[in-house]
């Protein structure tokens, strides 16, 4: 006889997602690997000789990068010294300032930092979250895409988003060649939501740079990092070409964050035997080394991996606080699916979401997940009101917010004729009416007409050979009749030439004024300290339409 | 790039610079920047010009529909980016001020050198030699030191690794 | 501590088995209109060289391809999928040429080397789950023309499609390609054996190493 109970079970669809068991040897293991380096460090002449047990002669690329560049030697014999259980509880003592511990954690190994969250529980680790966040205001960032690259619905769907609360968005392409107008549509799109968003099209580097430097995008984030050497060079990069990279986006005025995150190495092949959490903590620290303000991290599309063995959710949280103990801006991922159960995906991201972080996803789908081209977000737009209402019930701040379906209809439907008016401008392959008309009420793709996509891509090439500029674009948008969005993205253009947004986790309000962990610096010393939802904020996010009003009845 | 546009943006780079070209990181008369400056788009509007010389106010939509404002007026100032240094190195973030400096020796480098230097850069691109001139050509035609260093400095690690152009 | 190569093989070996036969009980039956049960045999033919054709393809194979495993994440037998490959190149009058990389098993990278050793400089590159890419030599190793990276999603006509999309770009023509597949819900369900497959073709990559010439023989 089948029990009937284990047959409902096996069809729930937490048991349609992959697992597989811990298997240490090839790096098959979230953290807290028996197999990983132990910590230490030795310096003679103020040069690090061993790192974490391995002499400098066996260095890799990776350790040499790491230990040149990555930690801050005055303080080391402090922070190696200091017990590593110590160290975890002075992150959630709330008598310890944020300052004080980056005192100690800017100065360790990559085994040591890895063994100091080794020690802490998830709820440790959130506290530890809501003090290390780097920017005190938490903020989202969404991806927006769809599986034909059709820029109408790309600039409509960036409008509403920016409507929702998103302050960063993300496209990518179905087809690589698209990239320029995926880049365009966004850019416009958002800035007629709201102004100051900040936009990126993740695209192989030197495209990414490309559209950068024209100003058709204003800041980039996948600038991907691997944790051992055979797997960043599979990336076709390495720590010094990723570093020259880094500084030429600051040389054009243009923010930049790296990506990394735990199970790329053991998806790509060489884990080298080491827990995921160490690999990316090396990750993290190449980062601080290249002066790079921020990473996106938490698995991000390798979600699978961890996900699939013991403490994998648990180590996703340790690697977003380890990015943080480094002062480091942290897109904390939540991006990517990695189950089949609601249940699954809302506790995984209830460990950022509380907290907060400098961007809790790093990339919600502001579209149905048939169209994330990321190949699917943990959050989509199908999901707008259960975010919505989580922030209401748990009285917290998780970046987005209610909004009213006409003043939604009237945003898509300007994005949509604006970005008609800057294909024309610009000679580009006609947006006809229906196409507004169709992106101002699409929920995705399936109800947007087809367009001729070998013309598109043919036109989109011919857009970089003649060298469009974001210049150009505020002309376009201008000559188009829309003087208040070109304004806005002139705005942006002019942001290149301060430079403020390059600094550690910036957002723009929508009057350019710069929010960063530099003039808005997490302060957390306990309750009623840090982040505090202020009573216009809260009436924004607890206000819905769907609520009855005990006045409205006689 | 043709030479004359190279040129120019040279004259144009070291004039806002406002120094002969040697010094790569351009020294702040005024003494440091601290917090009490940023942002410096709202705190010092007047005090930020383009790499083209540009005041920030003087972009304007105006300037570009009448052709007043191109593109390469949107570019960021050595100046500005040592500015943001500073600020930066005023709570501790050393890093992050080292990839500023480093970026502002890169812009004088034009976009297609940049990515040329980027690509040659990365794994099995480049023979020793041809990245060591690329070290020379960065310290001597731009007087990006900074840059120059990691260069070699790479040169020497992807010789040891097994990672220069296989001949 | 250094496990003998020997023992990871067959751990993997034996996981791999264990999550193919469950995923083949899981899934539905392909409906691949020419699925067959023929065998394929990849016989070596020296270090592969530029080839002077302007009308040929190159298709990369990875390291373990048709030999230490033989079917896709999705179960489709690597004979059937390199035979439709070919035939969609066929169709379009052109010649395909057969090679193993082996320096990497990254796809990207596989594709762009034979497209670099492609007489028409257009090439495929694919990895023994199933992933796909169309390169061209002269475009940056880490993109492509077009890129297909949800294996699991991939059926025969679609690899036809790509083989004929290649051929066309060899042809000098812009094709419309192949229309995109997205299923949210195939990385929760394939990422985990995906790595491990991954893993295991990552075995057989030789540091350095030349491409290799093959001979498709389908029995």
């Amino acid at each position: 006889m089948k029990s009937k109970r284990f047959e409902v079970l096996k069809d729930r669809p937490v048991n349609q997602d992959g697992y597989v068991k811990e298997w240490p040897e090839v790096g098959l293991i979230a953290m807290n690997s028996p197999l990983d380096p132990k910590p230490g460090i030795k310096v003679e002449n103020g040069r690090v000789v061993e790192l974490d047990g391995k002499k400098r002669e066996d260095f890799d690329l990776l350790d040499a990068f790491i230990a040149d560049n990555a930690i801050r030697l005055e303080n080391v014999d402090k922070a190696m010294s200091t017990p590593s259980l110590d160290i975890a509880r002075k992150l959630v003592d709330i008598h310890v300032s944020r300052d004080e511990i980056l005192e100690y954690s800017l100065s360790m190994t990559p085994a040591k930092i890895v063994e100091v969250v080794g020690h802490m529980s998830v709820l440790e680790m959130m506290m530890g979250v809501n003090k290390m966040r780097a920017r005190k205001t938490p903020s989202n960032q969404c991806h927006v895409t769809n599986v034909k690259d059709n820029p109408v619905q790309i600039a409509a769907d960036a409008a509403e988003a920016a409507l929702r609360g998103f302050d960063e968005m993300e496209t990518t392409v179905a087809v690589a060649r698209y990239a320029p107008f995926n880049a365009l549509s966004l850019l416009v799109g958002s800035q007629v939501g709201r102004p100051g968003i900040l936009t990126q099209c993740a695209v192989e580097e030197a495209v990414e740079l490309v559209l950068g430097m024209r100003g058709l995008t204003a800041y980039a984030e996948t600038v991907s990092v691997y944790g051992t050497e055979p797997v960043f060079i599979d990336g076709d990069d390495t720590p010094w070409s990723k570093t020259f990279l880094a500084s030429a986006y600051a040389s054009r005025g243009l923010k930049m964050r790296y990506t990394s995150g735990t199970g790329s190495e053991v998806l790509m092949g060489y884990a080298e035997g080491k827990s995921m959490l160490y690999l990316e903590a090396r990750c993290l620290m190449m980062t601080k080394g290249a002066g790079v303000q921020g990473i996106q991290n938490g698995s991000v599309s390798c979600v699978g991996v961890p996900g699939a063995v013991p403490g994998g959710v648990r180590a996703i949280l340790a690697e977003n606080l380890i990015a943080m103990m480094l002062d480091l801006e942290c897109a904390s991922s939540n991006d990517q699916t990695f189950t089949h159960s609601d249940l699954r995906r809302t506790a995984r991201s209830l460990m950022q979401m509380i907290p907060g972080t400098d961007f809790i996803c790093s990339g919600y789908s502001s579209t149905p997940n048939y169209d994330n081209m990321f190949a699917g977000s943990n959050w989509d737009a199908e999901d707008f009101d259960d975010w919505n209402i989580i922030q209401r019930d748990l009285r917290i701040d998780g970046g987005l917010n209610p909004v009213k379906e006409e003043e939604v209809v009237n945003t898509r439907n300007k994005a949509a004729k604006v970005i008609q008016g800057v294909f024309k401008a610009l000679g580009l392959p006609e947006i006809t009416d229906a196409e507004v008309e169709a992106a101002t009420y699409a929920h995705g793709s399936k109800d947007m007409p087809e367009r001729d996509v070998v013309a598109d891509i043919k036109a989109a090439g011919e857009m970089m050979e003649r060298g469009i500029t974001g210049i150009d674009v505020v002309k376009a948008i201008k000559t188009a009749g829309f003087d208040d969005v070109a304004q806005a993205l002139l705005n942006l253009m002019k942001l290149r030439v301060s430079g403020d947004h390059l600094h550690t986790s910036a957002i723009l309000d929508k009057d350019f004024n710069v929010i960063s962990a530099v003039n808005d610096r997490n302060d957390y010393m306990g309750p009623g300290t840090g982040y505090q939802i202020s009573a216009e904020r809260w009436s924004q996010l607890s206000d819905i339409d769907n609520a009855m009003d005990a006045s409205s009845i006689n | 790039m043709d030479q004359q546009t190279l040129e120019k943006l040279i004259r144009e780079t070291l004039m806002a610079m406002g120094s002969d070209g040697v010094t790569s990181t351009p020294t702040c008369a005024e003494g440091r920047t601290g917090l009490e400056a940023y942002p410096l788009s709202k705190k010092q509007p007047e005090k930020v010009m383009s790499s083209s010389g540009k005041k920030l106010n003087d972009i304007t939509l105006e300037g570009v529909m009448s052709g007043a404002i191109k593109a390469d007026d949107c570019r960021i100032a050595p100046e500005t980016l040592e500015k943001q240094a500073q600020i930066a190195e005023s709570i501790n973030r050393h890093a992050f001020a080292g990839n500023l400096r480093r970026a502002a020796e890169l812009i004088a480098v034009p976009d297609e050198r940049i990515l040329e230097i980027y690509n040659a850069l990365r794994p099995y691109r480049s023979t020793k030699a041809e990245m060591i001139a690329i070290a020379e050509e960065l310290e001597g035609k731009y007087s990006a030191v900074v840059n120059g260093k990691l260069v070699r400095e790479a040169a020497e690690m992807y010789e040891k690794r097994g990672r220069l152009k296989q001949a | 501590m250094q496990m003998n190569p020997e023992d990871v093989r067959k751990i993997i070996e034996s996981v791999v088995g264990k999550y193919m036969a469950a995923e083949e009980q899981a899934s539905h039956p392909v409906a691949a209109p020419v699925a067959s049960n023929g065998k394929l045999t990849l016989n070596e033919a020296g270090t592969a060289v530029k080839g002077t054709r302007t009308d040929e393809v190159v298709i990369g194979v990875a390291a373990a391809f048709g030999v230490h495993q033989t079917q896709t994440i999705h179960g489709l037998s690597h004979h059937d999928v390199l035979r439709e490959l070919m035939a969609g190149i066929e169709e379009e009058g052109l010649v395909a040429r057969v090679v193993r990389v082996l320096r990497s098993s990254d796809v990207s990278i596989a594709g762009n080397d034979v497209a670099k050793l492609s007489g028409s400089g257009i090439g495929i590159g694919i990895q023994s789950k199933g992933t796909t890419v169309i390169h061209q030599k002269d475009l940056a190793p880490l993109t492509n023309l077009e890129l297909f990276s949800q294996a699991p999603l991939l059926q025969l006509e679609h690899y036809r499609m790509i083989g004929k999309n290649a051929a066309k770009y060899a042809k000098g023509e812009s094709p419309r390609p192949v229309p995109a597949l997205n299923d949210q819900m195939a990385r929760p369900k394939y990422q985990a054996i995906a790595a491990l497959l991954h893993i295991k073709e990552t075995e057989h990559v030789v540091h350095g190493g030349s491409p290799v010439e093959l001979k498709a023989v389908f029995h």
